[in-house]
């Protein structure tokens, strides 16, 4: 019997080695995402370079017509063309790019602390975490683009609010040593908190998630040790939700370039003025901006993060 | 029995309001002990900048919502007059019944419009699933590529690729099959195919943080699970299926919710490749364009005889449509919201 099982071995067809197998049906559900990225990421994008370098437009067959030009479309875009607000695109790149640069970690900051305030312990807790993370439903943006008014907003609130927040400017700068123009920027982050709020949903809800997971005991030994609060912090809770910093950081600055006005312009070229060649330009000028200041933040951040640690 | 009579006890004596501990303080003169002094004024500064700050965020997140209410029920000539601000004087309905009418309809749109995300929601959950399965799990070459494709994937605008990604679609073909079959190239723009087509191929709507999410989840779950299914017989699809999804309902939940919230909200995707579609999303974005104010005005002002009808009618018609968009996702919402946090720090992307 057991020769027979031997002499038939080699006749059974070998089977495949594991990890091969393992790669092929890895690849295999890779496969869907790879043909994507291929047909609607990478081609797109190489043929975005291509046209950013050429002229574009409609032959007479049907296809597309092609004329080399050069760097000139870029030249265009920054000395000819005009935005749809009728500003200089050195100028929306500029005041996009300042924008997006200090709402950043504005609303970083924000959901951090908002996610600390609902993580500690007191009664209605539960009430206010509802409460906090609804900007993740109204924060997205056909929903703020709908709420704001043109015209019959509760006129009355906002008058109150614009006189209170007069009384608390001149507050400030009589009775504190701050110059004015940071209490200036204060206050226009205070009367644009709503707009902060709505885009800090998801990063809350991400640092309640890593707050949850710092063992108890961790807070125990500081407190033993004889750590405040402010120590405690720093010293045990910032770095732990280190990680999760970076990982928000992105997350905004990508969501807010997502929303951006350049994302318009790159439309208005390309279907009401018909000009695709700086349309792409637009684009990929759009696209290495946001790459750029991305690197750069993320560098400063793995610093800072490390730093913490 | 002592301890039995005490273990009640201790919890009573924390409840004690203010003015007994007052009371009690004064009575055995630890009032005038500076320490407890101290420690009591500190955790009633606390408390008091605690609820403030607090009850403040709550409002300041409410508001948006609190807002729409007096207006929406104000009676529409009443609407821009400077005594009303939070209480109207005459209420009605007829801002709803103008948003009904102007955009909702018979309100197949917003089922077309749930039914659509939620299809789209599924797609994307299985695809990314898979995707992030592989990256997380399977130990195969260029892994580090891909996953840095990704994340370079999550970091693009894909407004930049909008232009080439348009033409693409109007003329579309694949290695110029279609051209050698047909003669021609298929125009996908304006067909719902096109949207499927995106979300099949891990293309659609931030799926690129999908894909992060699961292949974060994946890589945190214990290898011994899938060992011992692999000892047991299980082939690599039986695995999945089995142990590997199973375990990663949290990470589903995360997925299946945000897609489904951005999916329904989305003007971009529809907008653009598919613009005459049911989607609600788009659908109020064309009908309350600022350029369309006078139209909904005329509308309103006809049908419901009020020639008083202002831009401040606009308003109050945009915001209740609003609302009414809104009330399928707040129902979601207020279903999931407890096991939201539970379920993100378990999905992997925190950690």
């Amino acid at each position: 019997m057991s020769k027979n099982a031997v002499q038939k071995a080699p006749k059974v067809k070998k089977p495949m080695k594991f990890q091969t197998t393992q790669k092929i049906n890895g690849y295999v559900f890779l496969l869907p995402w790879i043909i994507g990225f291929l047909l609607f990421f990478l081609m797109p994008m190489v043929n975005t370079i291509i046209y950013s370098f050429n002229e574009v437009g409609v032959a007479e067959a049907g296809g597309m017509e092609m004329t080399y030009r050069g760097i000139q479309n870029y030249i265009d875009l920054f000395q000819k063309e005009l935005s749809t607000a009728n500003q200089q695109f050195t100028r929306v790149f500029a005041e996009e790019n300042s924008n997006i640069v200090m709402n950043t970690p504005l609303i970083v900051v924000f959901s951090l602390f908002s996610a600390l305030l609902v993580n500690a312990n007191y009664k209605g807790r539960d009430i206010v975490r509802v409460i906090f993370f609804l900007p993740i439903v109204l924060g997205i943006s056909i929903v703020t683009t709908l709420v704001t008014t043109t015209g019959g907003d509760v006129t009355g609130v906002t008058a109150v609010a614009t006189e209170e927040s007069g009384f608390i400017m001149r507050l400030l700068t009589s009775y504190s040593f701050l110059p004015k123009d940071v209490i200036g920027f204060i206050m226009g982050v205070v009367a644009d908190i709503s707009s902060i709020i709505s885009k800090a949903g998801v990063q809350t809800l991400l640092y309640l998630a890593a707050l949850q997971g710092i063992s108890p005991s961790l807070y125990e030994v500081a407190k033993i040790e004889g750590a405040t609060t402010y120590e405690v912090f720093w010293k045990v809770t910032f770095p732990i939700v280190g990680s999760i910093t970076l990982f928000n950081f992105v997350y905004t600055f990508v969501d807010l370039f997502l929303d951006s006005s350049i994302a318009q312009e790159v439309y208005a070229f390309a279907f009401q003025k018909n000009n695709i060649g700086v349309g792409s330009a637009l684009s990929v000028v759009y696209m290495f901006d946001v790459l750029a200041i991305l690197v750069v933040m993320v560098l400063i951040l793995t610093k800072v993060v490390k730093i913490g640690e | 029995m002592n301890k039995k009579t005490k273990a009640p006890k201790a919890p009573k004596a924390k409840k004690t309001g203010l003015f007994t501990w007052l009371k009690n303080a004064w009575n055995d003169n630890s009032i005038t002990d500076p320490l407890v002094c101290k420690r009591t004024l500190q955790s009633i500064v606390f408390k008091f900048f605690g609820i403030t700050v607090i009850l403040g965020m709550c409002f300041a997140i409410l508001y948006p919502i609190l807002k729409l209410f007096p207006m929406i029920l104000c009676d529409v000539e009443d609407l821009g007059n400077p005594d009303v601000v939070w209480i109207p004087i005459h209420y009605s309905i007829v801002s709803f019944k103008a948003a009904i009418r102007l955009v909702f309809g018979n309100f197949s749109t917003m089922f077309l419009s749930l039914l659509y995300a939620a299809v789209t929601a599924f797609i994307q959950v299985v695809i990314c699933a898979m995707a992030g399965y592989t990256i997380g799990r399977i130990k195969i070459p260029f892994k580090g590529l891909v996953f840095g494709l990704v994340v370079f994937q999550f970091v693009v605008p894909p407004q930049s690729l909008l232009i080439s990604q348009y033409l693409n679609f109007k003329n579309f073909d694949i290695l110029g099959l279609f051209q050698l079959f047909t003669g021609d190239t298929v125009d996908l723009i304006n067909n719902p195919v096109t949207l499927y087509m995106l979300s099949i191929l891990g293309q659609g709507l931030k799926q690129s943080l999908f894909i992060y999410i699961f292949s974060s989840f994946f890589q945190g779950l214990p290898k011994e699970l899938e060992e011992a299914a692999l000892i047991d017989g299980c082939g690599f699809y039986k695995t999945y299926l089995k142990i590997a999804l199973p375990n990663a309902v949290p990470s589903i939940m995360v997925v299946a919710v945000l897609s489904f919230i951005w999916n329904y909200g989305d003007t971009y995707y529809t907008g653009y490749f598919h613009p005459d579609g049911p989607y609600l999303a788009m659908k109020l974005n064309q009908q309350f364009a600022a350029t369309n104010a006078n139209t909904v005005t005329d509308a309103v002002s006809k049908w419901y005889d009020k020639p008083a009808a202002s831009s401040f009618t606009y308003d109050a018609v945009k915001q209740a449509a609003v609302l009414i968009y809104l009330i399928p996702l707040l129902v979601i919402y207020f279903i999931v919201q407890k096991r939201l946090v539970e379920n993100f720090a378990a999905s992997g992307i925190v950690g």
